[in-house]
């Protein structure tokens, strides 16, 4: 109906583009790529739920706008007839005959009145309803109440007030333009209200008259108004330049994203410095240069080179002086750091070790001196574990004794980010075996959830005490992370501890490990708590473990079923996991799943526990039965050879095999017999059966596939 | 070229074309321009406000004996604070720094996020430090709270830092090279003064004095508060605050004991805050009226 009344009127009544875009000052760099994502999801949910339809949406984004540009809206909505129910129709009137409070109620959340209201028969009897017809609105209508609503929900890491009204947004509104097309689509909101003006990159203005004219107008203003293209756009531009500097530029995707964000027309700037700076540690060099400065460091084979490319936001105009500015900004840094280093190197690492007794870790745990010598202690702990692997001890005792040697140095208190990395670089200036320095440099690492974890055995065993050592204190300490607060960084450090584990392949028990951990704290648990805090602890780990094999490609339920004693040998597991992912692809797979649930499920309604009954096999009756137990006997033998060579793959094809003998088994005999003995015996057989298939993974975690 | 003191100038004058009212440097030590009452109090009364002026700052521990050329213990801030802010204060901003000389179309200016935040007086802010061609010139801040409380109607203060302004503008390394007017360098009016403060707060300040006046001022500004004095009971704050730096550079203040030393501080400027707001908004004084 609607669509023909469309038709009807004048040729004006064609899709059109709409713009939005929110003017403000200028965005914190790390909020706008997210920001853009919410504007345009919530922009475009709000044009589904107003069935106003459209082709496509593309959003810009610059410090100084955020903005969305939805293509082929249709001028009007489409009309839409709904029915609801109300109370039984038997409550439409009172005994007098006037209308009941229930139906004028109903009628009302309606916008209706009673005398509107149909009786409709439904499954439930006869009951009151409502006939909700919905025209079609305007877009214009649509689009103004979408853009106020999406403006005023966008959500930020933290915001602002700024104006008379409290509007809150990350940093202050200054202008919205809002056109269908050429017709204004007007709002005010946070005080301001819908124009026509564009800013330029410095304060220029011009007028825009349809939407589909946005991003040229910015171009023609300097702006590069979209993310991608301002992005693609820099990194040409710094292949260009760091061709002229002769080095490769260091391609940091944070600095790239960050710059991409912070800019409306980045323009790389190549400058110099004196090459006397080159004899600072290269990772303090790359950290004034990236971090304090935001320039791209350059390199030649892995070395850096005395120059660097800034960035500029704007126009080439004045680029000497800017590039004046940039290299004398980064001679006063770097000066700054030859400074501290100076300092630092009148003595050696070891005996900035002195200092720690001064620094406190947190109030309950003691000072950074008692950190290490528990990290020290805790790491030849670890040795203990990883019985036969080959680790040379005397290098993994200095990096443990030395670990946070570099925290109380100067230039470490001056850039935090450096440590680690800095007590690398003074190990090797002391004359230490490399083996050490690597593991120093390297004692934080993994820093990110896809960057390398430490190089060496000895590396990472250290480590992996480090970060055990803060997980059981914090945790003793009951600072154990909710919600999105994880002050002590304990989720980072956990990850940490399961992608070392992992990726170094060590064999070793982290119930274990984690036990010795929470042994050394200086907060004396009793038994019972021990215990508790050490079991939350291993949850909290798992639910690492848990987050990294999902990355990689498990499902959740397969990782529920390898969860007991998953710890104990993370590459094992990892093993497991496998073999169940790929035997799960069998046809034959799910039905077994299904009879698995069944036998343990008869198991734990019977209160089975394993190893507390004697099997009286004798017992056994029946063929089925017996083929069961003779299938389960011959199996197991093979089985200790597979479980030797870590063949857990083979180790579950065998066991799949029990598929038909169970089936038949379920098929002939009831469980629980009213003969206690036989009973026992065929609990004690599925017990078996359950406990051989939980070596690898417990079936009964595997979700259907229709439940998947 | 523009010599030191002509910065000064030459911000006093866009300021007070804006309708800025001039005030002068308040007469206590402190370690920021927002620290002077004129914008403490002016943050968080309810009256408008429009005020400019240069402030000297002092940070003993910043202090390097006069041998580091870009680190002072005691410095220049130029400080503005404007409530209600209009509407196009970044662009009266970038209108200040052309009457510096600077065209802003050739050089780089960049907004880089910067949250204020000041434990001692519970108080924080959002908006960005501004960097010209990579050094870090202006802190920009909207204030949102303080004593832990909202803040509203909400201000924004400008701080340009003036050394490093006249650096990047005499094209100077070091902060000892700078001219203030055209016979005097920076280093011959401070440097030696920077060494003695140097020796004082890193070697020579009695901490037991210190130790003392802090327990005295913290007991006077209490005492002031319950009289419904809070103007002088914030010079308490002010000194609290000092003797706390002091001690802080003189190496005397353990992590423990730094908190607590916070804590205190923190607590006196909330009681002169309630005070503040008291006397105003229940017996309407109106103390302070800077537009």
């Amino acid at each position: 109906m609607s669509r023909k009344k469309n038709s009807s009127t004048s040729a004006k009544a064609e899709p059109k583009d709409y713009l939005l875009e929110i003017g403000m000052e200028p965005l914190p760099a790390r909020f706008l790529s997210s920001a853009l994502k919410s504007l345009s999801s919530k922009m475009e949910e709000a044009l589904k739920a107003g069935r106003l339809s459209f082709k496509s949406v593309k959003t810009f984004g610059t410090p100084r706008r955020l903005a969305i540009l939805i293509e082929k809206v249709s001028p009007k909505s489409e009309a839409s007839s709904e029915k609801f129910f109300g109370p039984p129709a038997s409550r439409l009137k009172n005994p007098d005959g006037t209308y009941s409070s229930a139906a004028d109620g109903f009628a009302r959340k309606y916008e209706t009145t009673a005398d509107k209201l149909l009786i409709e028969t439904t499954v439930k009897g006869e009951q009151l309803a409502v006939m909700v017809n919905r025209p079609g609105l305007s877009a214009r209508e649509i689009l103004a109440k979408a853009a106020v609503e999406a403006v005023s929900s966008l959500e930020f890491p933290k915001s602002m007030e700024w104006e008379d009204s409290r509007f809150k947004f990350a940093r202050p509104i200054r202008s919205f333009v809002s056109l269908w097309g050429d017709e204004p689509v007007s709002f005010s909101l946070a005080g301001i209200k819908t124009s026509r003006a564009l800013r330029g990159l410095n304060g220029e203005g011009a007028k825009i008259e349809d939407a589909s004219e946005y991003e040229k107008i910015l171009r023609n203003m300097a702006v590069l108004a979209s993310l991608e293209e301002r992005r693609q756009a820099l990194i040409k531009k710094l292949d260009w330049s760091a061709a002229e500097g002769g080095g490769d530029w260091d391609k940091d995707e944070d600095l790239i994203s960050e710059i991409t964000a912070m800019t409306e027309h980045p323009v790389p700037v190549l400058g110099r410095f004196d090459k006397k700076f080159l004899e600072l540690p290269q990772p303090l060099i790359s950290l004034v240069l990236k971090k304090q400065l935001k320039f791209f460091p350059l390199k030649n084979s892995g070395q850096l080179i005395s120059a660097f490319i800034g960035v500029r936001d704007g126009i080439s105009e004045g680029q000497n002086l800017v590039k004046e500015g940039f290299e004398r900004v980064l001679v006063a840094r770097l000066n700054d750091a030859v400074f501290f280093f100076g300092r630092d190197r009148k003595r050696p690492l070891e005996s900035y070790l002195e200092e720690l007794k001064r620094v406190t870790y947190q109030k309950d745990l003691g000072t950074m001196a008692e950190k290490a010598a528990r990290v020290e202690k805790l790491a030849e702990n670890l040795i203990g574990l990883l019985s036969d692997f080959p680790i040379i001890k005397n290098s993994l005792a200095d990096i443990a004794r030395l670990c946070y040697a570099d925290l109380t140095t100067g230039l470490v208190k001056e850039f935090p980010e450096l440590q680690g990395s800095l007590g690398g670089v003074y190990a090797r200036l002391d004359g230490k075996d490399e083996r050490i320095a690597l593991g120093l440099e390297e004692f934080y690492f993994p820093l990110g959830p896809k960057t390398p974890i430490p190089t060496t055995v000895e590396g990472g065993l250290a480590s992996l005490a480090g970060k055990l050592d803060s997980l059981a204190g914090c945790f003793a300490a009951g600072l154990i992370p909710t919600g999105n607060a994880d002050p002590y960084a304990l989720r980072r450090q956990a990850f940490g501890v399961i992608r070392i584990a992992l990726e170094r392949q060590l064999p070793m028990d982290l119930e274990e490990a984690v036990s010795f951990a929470l042994a050394t704290q200086p907060i004396v648990l009793a038994e019972e708590r021990f215990s508790q805090i050490r079991d939350e602890l291993l949850d909290f780990l798992w639910g690492r473990a848990q987050s990294l094999f999902e990355e990689k490609g498990f499902a959740i339920d397969e990782i529920r079923a390898v969860k007991a004693g998953g710890l104990k040998n993370l590459s094992r597991t990892y093993l497991r996991l496998s073999a169940l992912k790929s035997v799960r692809k069998d046809a034959d797979f799910e039905p077994l799943a299904i009879s698995f649930k069944r036998a343990s499920n008869i198991l734990k309604q019977a209160h089975y526990e394993n190893g507390n009954t004697i099997f009286h096999e004798e017992r056994l009756v029946d063929p089925s039965e017996l083929g069961l137990f003779e299938f389960l006997k011959t199996t197991e033998t093979s089985l200790n050879e597979k479980r030797e060579a870590d063949d857990f793959d083979g180790m579950l094809k065998s066991l799949t095999k029990v598929k038909p003998h169970l089936d038949l088994f379920f098929e002939k005999v009831m469980v629980m017999a009213e003969d206690m003995e036989l009973r026992q015996a065929r609990l004690s057989l599925l017990g078996k059966m359950v406990r051989l298939f939980k070596e690898v993974a417990d079936l009964s975690e595997i979700q259907g596939a229709s439940s998947k | 070229m523009m010599n030191f003191q002509n910065i000064i100038l030459a911000l006093k004058e866009f300021w007070s074309q804006k309708g800025c009212l001039l005030i002068e440097p308040y007469d206590v030590e402190k370690g920021a321009a927002t620290f002077n009452p004129a914008t403490f109090f002016g943050a968080i009364s309810s009256s408008p406000v429009q005020i400019a002026y240069p402030e000297p700052c002092r940070r003993p521990a910043d202090g390097r004996y006069g041998d580091n050329p870009n680190r002072l213990g005691k410095y220049y801030q130029f400080q503005v604070l404007l409530k209600p802010v209009p509407r196009d204060v970044t662009d009266l901003y970038m209108g200040s720094l052309r009457s510096l000389g600077l065209d802003v179309k050739k050089h780089d200016l960049r907004w880089i996020e910067d949250d204020w935040e000041s434990p001692t007086l519970g108080a924080s802010g959002l908006g960005w430090e501004v960097w010209l061609d990579g050094m870090e010139i202006t802190q920009f801040t909207y204030f949102q709270q303080m004593g832990q409380a909202p803040l509203f109607p909400v201000s924004v203060e400008i701080t340009y830092g003036l050394e490093r302004i006249a650096m990047y503008l005499q094209k100077k390394d070091s902060v000892f090279d700078l001219h203030f007017n055209d016979e005097r360098s920076y280093g011959q009016m401070f440097k030696e003064a920077e060494r003695q403060f140097s020796v004082y707060n890193f070697e020579e300040a009695d901490v037991e004095m210190l130790g003392r006046h802090f327990e005295d001022y913290e007991k006077e500004g209490a005492r002031l508060v319950l009289k419904g004095l809070p103007l002088p009971a914030y010079d308490c704050v002010l000194k609290l605050s000092h003797c706390f730096n002091v001690l802080e550079a003189r190496g005397s203040v353990s992590v423990t004991e730094r908190a607590q030393y916070i804590a205190r501080v923190r607590g006196l400027a909330k009681k002169v805050i309630n005070c503040y707001l008291e006397l105003e908004n229940v017996e309407k004084k109106e103390f302070i009226n800077q537009r």
